[in-house]
């Protein structure tokens, strides 16, 4: 049976790429065994959607016209970290003082990154794929829930952003946090499990004939897409058992900001086992009027949630399994607009945090234009002379290389083209 | 190294001389195949084709897509790729490969990278062109391979019949026309779906999935604010004043207040999606999408307008909120004269959705982004191109935005897109003010960008008054139009999108995924042509779908290991997961009534869409869907089976041949009257068509054996159905002393969980 199962899973694309660990456990919900809880790391992207600017978060400039609201002597720094001091022109969410006072320490920043397109929909697809030509590709976080929790039930959940899966991975959306509360006992009336629908012994060989007859179908001359979205079904529904898990873990009070509330469903997801990665986003930022006090709101919302969402795991003790991915589509120019915007720039920055992920650093830089500084991909030290520019297959490199995953056969499926010479080394400390 | 190239040349020669047919056909494969696949289609025509950049160079190309006739396409541009490639410039210096690398001031600049495997491919041509000593032959056809739907086994006419009517029409199919396909086969079904597609069903149907594709009732305010304040500031907010006097009654009066203006609200979100209901139904060309001098009002849309009173007349119940006819609009008065819709025919220049407010309001525009997104939503909607997805990376984009003071007209990496989509931005410029609906801007239009126009046609200052019907004309007569049309009807069908051409050149099932990309093409093109012979009648491009192979596969003879066959088939077959409004409409075809509880945060959780910011379905179940899927079963299960044997035996849908008292293993009649209905059940849930000693029957059967054997054997169980189960039924029908009505009921939950009810 077992082996019936790796050629089911290799089918639907699933087999040959599964790593033992999943396989093993996707093995035991075909023979009905509730399914362990994943236990991390798990994976949040938060993404700026709009193109943020850059300059009036990690990457401070002062200089020329560049920014209006503060001069290069004005630039604050925290260990080796510099930041633009916006703490008083803002008026709700959190400052960048109070993001790296608290975090600096645990944060890596990258400048310097050549998103290469000046678009948002291409921007989009690019940070979050890793390839700029190709509608195919899943995105890391779709990626990294293909490969490490493939039967968990809500293993990819997206709140928005560019969200292609590459048909490896079913994509969760979860509008609200309450409607979790319905589906958590599905086999309860009205989700109440003390009342099931079904006496034990009739759900025992509904379930069982529903087993066999997956079983039987593995050995049909079926076409591909049937295969796979045979198995997929047969998964999610009976991974969803699992499910249950969450309910205990959502909060008795439902924050406002937009930001808190995907925070405390995918948290709550990964406390729960059932979940390995998830998108959050907020948009607006793509400031092309008024980019001075649309940052200034923007920004401060975007913080105060990364560290809403990097508290909440501390209380729920996963923030030492939790990667934070931190990133826009583009970033701003370099001046501003006759209507006091901001227009899209190629050259940006993305930040990180997580176990592994040595904090304190700053990696790659742009000079007083705003153009990107060309990077040594080996010594991560500025090589004007000899240096390349990183682009965001380097990024979804290095994080394939991190989660474990760079020879995962999904990620052999969707190949970033780099040769050896080009990739970060020692990114993460 | 000129010796060397003087051999291979040779060698290349005396091929083609040794075995000239061969020679021939590898030439023209290899351009197909190879330089225009993985080269020319990408790279080149992006410039050098009518209306590019580089149309006024000697290296012009025809797009393939605007073209009705592929194979002289195809021979064109191997001709145009041949007649360059020989070029030369001083001594055996190819000028396309210096071209290509961006010498020789080449317009798009370094397009290849000199070691790059596209650079090795054009090389590769350039030796080949020189080579040949005549024109190239036509197209390439692997007559070697076999058949591309070899081994595919097709769904029978029965199942076809029921997939169409519950897709189409929401229902199963009638006896009648199940009689028909069993006597007629896949001939009856044309007729079948002329009457399908008269049904109300069906449009309700096409109006959700052309929504998905257009998301009109996405728009982002209160829908009567799709017209503005400048033009119907007495009329659009006219429930408001209604006299509802005649309702004494303050409550319900009330109520009837909130219902009018729900009412209203939703007549004028159905406005753009009744047009093309419009259009199907009176069998008018599909083209009018684009080109439609009216739009659709009702009594209650027509009052915020201004016009219901003339139009009363002409509705057969003025009271009906949701009664659409077809109206022309007079030019707009504005409150200011300045404001005034400029028209040399006193009427509002209609261009169908293109001039539909609530599509503009869907749509609408920014100061900075200057209808751009606009142009982006039409040629994807309306020609089925992604703009975007030609984004390619420029080697330093920050820089080229410093360089150029105007990047968008002066910066060849930007203008390869620009001067395609800003002219069709500059046909919408009138359509700016009050959040992109008519009104024009008070600057004129954007100087700094390519003027409007279309595919390299400028519009004429004196059609400017009528630019979206200039565009509407032209972008019907587009050869584009019509496929774009027929890859939407694919994706209503399958909900899925077609296939797009490979661009992973170094993948080594490359060829395979070019191979699925060029049937499905075939297939498409196709239907298009047939469309456009119809006169554009969009039912023609459903009904031709849905004989098509690419709709019916559904198997195969054997099973496909083959990795390059397993790649051609990757995208074959309908299966598609159903979305949350097909999902009830199914309950509801075999059941009798929906289950009615796939909706608002329900529905968005099993991958629904909101038409604003989650806009494509779910594919693939999640394990969240994977609850709500078995709450479904369980829950639909729950109400309709001791209900189905509350009917009496003729009325019944589920059990009309069995009685709760049929036990199994009593007498071998009673075990094939169980037998019997279980074939039933799988029919009319599943679609399946089983023999009674079937494997799956006999799966279904041990199911409800095994049940009420495991009842009879356990203490203490209620002799009557679960009260929830038995809280719809009259009196005393929840006894169950056998418990053979929740062993039935187990076995409905058994196929509701299962592919076949949950997928198409």
């Amino acid at each position: 049976m077992r082996r019936d199962f790796l050629k089911l899973c290799g089918m639907a694309g699933l087999g040959l790429a599964c790593p033992i660990g999943p396989n093993a456990q996707a093995f035991d919900a075909l023979k009905g065994k509730d399914e362990p809880p994943f236990d991390g790391p798990y994976y949040i992207v938060f993404n700026a959607s709009g193109g943020w600017d850059t300059t009036y978060l990690m990457d401070p400039k002062g200089v020329g016209d560049i920014n209006r609201l503060y001069k290069e002597g004005d630039i604050l720094t925290k260990g080796n970290h510099k930041y633009a001091p916006i703490a008083k022109h803002i008026q709700g969410g959190m400052s960048n003082e109070a993001f790296f006072g608290e975090f600096g320490n645990d944060l890596l920043t990258l400048n310097g990154l050549d998103y290469s397109v000046n678009n948002h929909a291409p921007g989009a697809r690019y940070m979050a794929t890793g390839k700029l030509d190709s509608m195919a590709y899943p995105t890391f976080a779709a990626l990294v829930a293909a490969c490490k929790g493939p039967t968990c039930p809500l293993s990819f959940l997206t709140f928005g952003n560019y969200s292609a899966t590459g048909n490896i991975v079913a994509m969760s959306r979860v509008p609200y946090l309450p409607s979790l509360q319905k589906i958590a006992n599905a086999d309860g009336i009205e989700g109440n499990a003390k009342s099931p629908y079904h006496d034990d012994f009739a759900l025992n060989r509904i379930e069982k004939a529903l087993r066999e007859l997956r079983e039987s179908r593995t050995v049909l001359p079926l076409l591909p897409r049937q295969e796979r979205a045979e198995s997929m079904l047969y998964a999610a529904q009976i991974n969803s058992k699992s499910m249950q898990r969450v309910t205990q873990h959502i909060p008795a009070t439902i924050p406002k900001e937009r930001l808190a509330q995907q925070a405390e469903i995918a948290l709550a997801s990964f406390k729960a086992g059932v979940c390995v990665s998830a998108n959050l986003s907020i948009g607006q930022f793509d400031s092309h009027v008024n980019n001075d006090p649309d940052q200034m709101k923007l920004i401060p919302e975007f913080l105060a949630g990364i560290a809403y969402v990097i508290r909440r795991a501390e209380a729920l003790k996963i923030r030492n399994k939790l990667v934070v991915v931190i990133q826009s589509e583009m970033s701003r120019t370099p001046t501003y607009n006759k209507q006091n915007g901001k227009d899209h720039w190629s050259i940006g920055s993305i930040m990180f945090l997580g176990p592994r992920i040595k904090g304190n650093r700053v990696i790659g830089a742009t000079d007083e234009k705003q153009f990107h500084v060309p990077l040594n991909p080996q010594t991560l030290a500025i090589d004007k002379a000899k240096g390349i520019r990183v682009r965001p297959e380097q990024i979804h490199e290095a994080l394939r290389q991190y989660a474990g995953i760079a020879d995962h056969g999904f990620s052999k499926k969707f190949p970033l083209g780099l040769t050896e010479k080009e990739k970060l080394q020692g990114l993460w400390g | 190294m000129k010796a060397g190239l003087m051999i291979c040349v040779s060698l290349i020669a005396l091929g083609w001389l040794a075995n000239p047919g061969r020679a021939e056909e590898s030439t023209s494969a290899f351009f197909e195949k190879t330089v225009w696949a993985k080269v020319g289609e990408r790279t080149c025509l992006k410039c050098h084709k009518a209306g590019g950049e580089a149309e006024e160079s000697k290296f012009v190309l025809t797009d393939p897509k605007r073209s009705q006739d592929q194979t002289e396409t195809m021979r064109h541009n191997q001709s145009v790729f041949t007649k360059i490639a020989r070029l030369e410039t001083g001594v055996h210096q190819s000028r396309m490969l210096q071209k290509v690398v961006g010498k020789l001031n080449h317009g798009g600049k370094e397009v290849l990278k000199a070691d790059s495997p596209e650079y090795r491919i054009i090389a590769e041509w350039v030796k080949r062109a020189n080579a040949m000593p005549v024109a190239p032959r036509p197209v390439f056809v692997d007559k070697n391979a076999p058949p591309f739907f070899e081994g595919v086994v097709m769904l029978d006419d029965r199942r076809l019949l029921r997939r169409v009517t519950l897709s189409l029409a929401g229902r199963l199919p009638t006896e009648a026309e199940l009689t028909d396909v069993a006597k007629n086969g896949l001939k009856a079904l044309p007729k079948i779906l002329d009457l399908v597609m008269k049904e109300d069903a069906f449009y309700d149907r096409l109006r959700e999935g052309f929504n998905d594709i257009f998301l009109t009732e996405g728009f982002d305010d209160v829908p009567e604010n799709a017209l503005s304040y400048e033009h119907f500031s007495t009329t659009r907010g006219w429930t408001q004043n209604h006299d509802l006097s005649h309702i004494k009654d303050e409550k319900e009066r009330r109520q009837a207040g909130y219902k009018l203006s729900n009412d209203y609200r939703k007549a004028m979100l159905g406005e753009p999606m009744k047009l093309i209901e419009h259009i199907v139904k009176n069998d008018r060309p599909f083209t009018e999408i684009v080109t439609a001098d009216y739009i659709m009002v009702t009594p209650y849309t027509s009052r915020g307008y201004g016009i219901f009173t003339e139009l009363k007349p002409k509705f057969k119940n003025p009271d009906d909120p949701f009664e659409y006819i077809p109206v022309k609009l007079k030019a707009l008065v504005g409150r200011n004269r300045v404001e005034d819709q400029d028209s040399t025919t006193g009427f509002y220049a209609h261009a169908g959705l293109l001039s539909n407010f609530q599509y503009l309001k869907r749509y609408p525009t920014t100061e900075t982004n200057r209808n751009r997104q606009r142009s982006r939503v039409y040629f994807q909607h309306f020609l089925g191109i992604d703009v975007l997805e030609l984004a390619a990376r420029v080697s330093d984009a920050a820089a080229v935005s410093a360089k150029f003071d105007n990047p968008t007209m002066q910066a060849s990496e930007c203008v390869v897109c620009h001067k395609t989509v800003d002219p069709i931005a500059g046909l919408f410029q009138d359509y700016w003010k009050f959040e992109g609906v008519y009104g024009k801007r008070k600057d004129g239009w954007f100087k700094d960008m390519f003027g409007a126009g279309y595919e390299g046609d400028t519009l004429p200052p004196k059609e400017r008054w009528r630019a979206l019907q200039w565009l509407g004309e032209r972008t019907a007569k587009d050869p584009r139009f019509a496929v774009a049309m027929v890859e939407h009807a694919y994706y209503l069908l399958t909900g899925r999108k077609v296939l797009q051409p490979p661009k992973e050149l170094q993948d080594p099932l490359y060829d395979a995924m070019r191979r699925a990309f060029q049937e499905q093409r075939k297939q498409v093109e196709t239907i298009a042509t047939h469309f456009g012979k119809t006169g554009f009648n969009f039912k023609s491009v459903l009904k031709d779908w849905v004989v098509s192979d690419f709709y019916r596969a559904d198997g195969l003879t054997t099973l496909a290991v083959h990795p390059k066959r397993r790649t051609e088939l990757e995208d074959l077959g309908l299966v598609r997961m159903l979305a949350p409004e097909q999902v009830e409409r199914k309950v509801g075809a075999i059941f009798g009534q929906p289950w009615g509880k796939l909706n608002d945060q329900m529905a968005m959780l099993y991958g629904g869409i909101d038409s604003k910011e989650v806009t494509e379905r779910a594919t693939d179940p999640s394990g969240a869907m994977g609850a709500i899927q078995r709450i479904l079963a369980n829950d639909v299960a729950c109400k309709q089976t001791a209900l189905d044997f509350n009917r009496k035996a003729k009325d019944r849908l589920l059990f009309p041949h069995i009685e709760p008292d049929v036990l199994p293993g009593t007498s071998p009649e009673a075990d094939a009257k169980i037998r019997q209905t279980i074939v039933h059940l799988h029919q009319r849930v599943l679609g399946h068509y089983e023999r009674v000693d079937s494997p799956e029957v006999e799966r279904s059967f041990q199911l409800f054996s095994g049940i009420v054997k495991d009842a009879s054997e356990r203490k203490g169980i209620d002799p009557r159905e679960n009260y929830h189960c038995r809280s719809n039924l009259p009196g005393n029908a929840s006894a169950d002393p056998k418990y053979t009505i929740r062993a039935w009921r187990g076995v409905v939950t058994y196929l509701l969980r299962q592919p076949g009810f949950l997928y198409e």
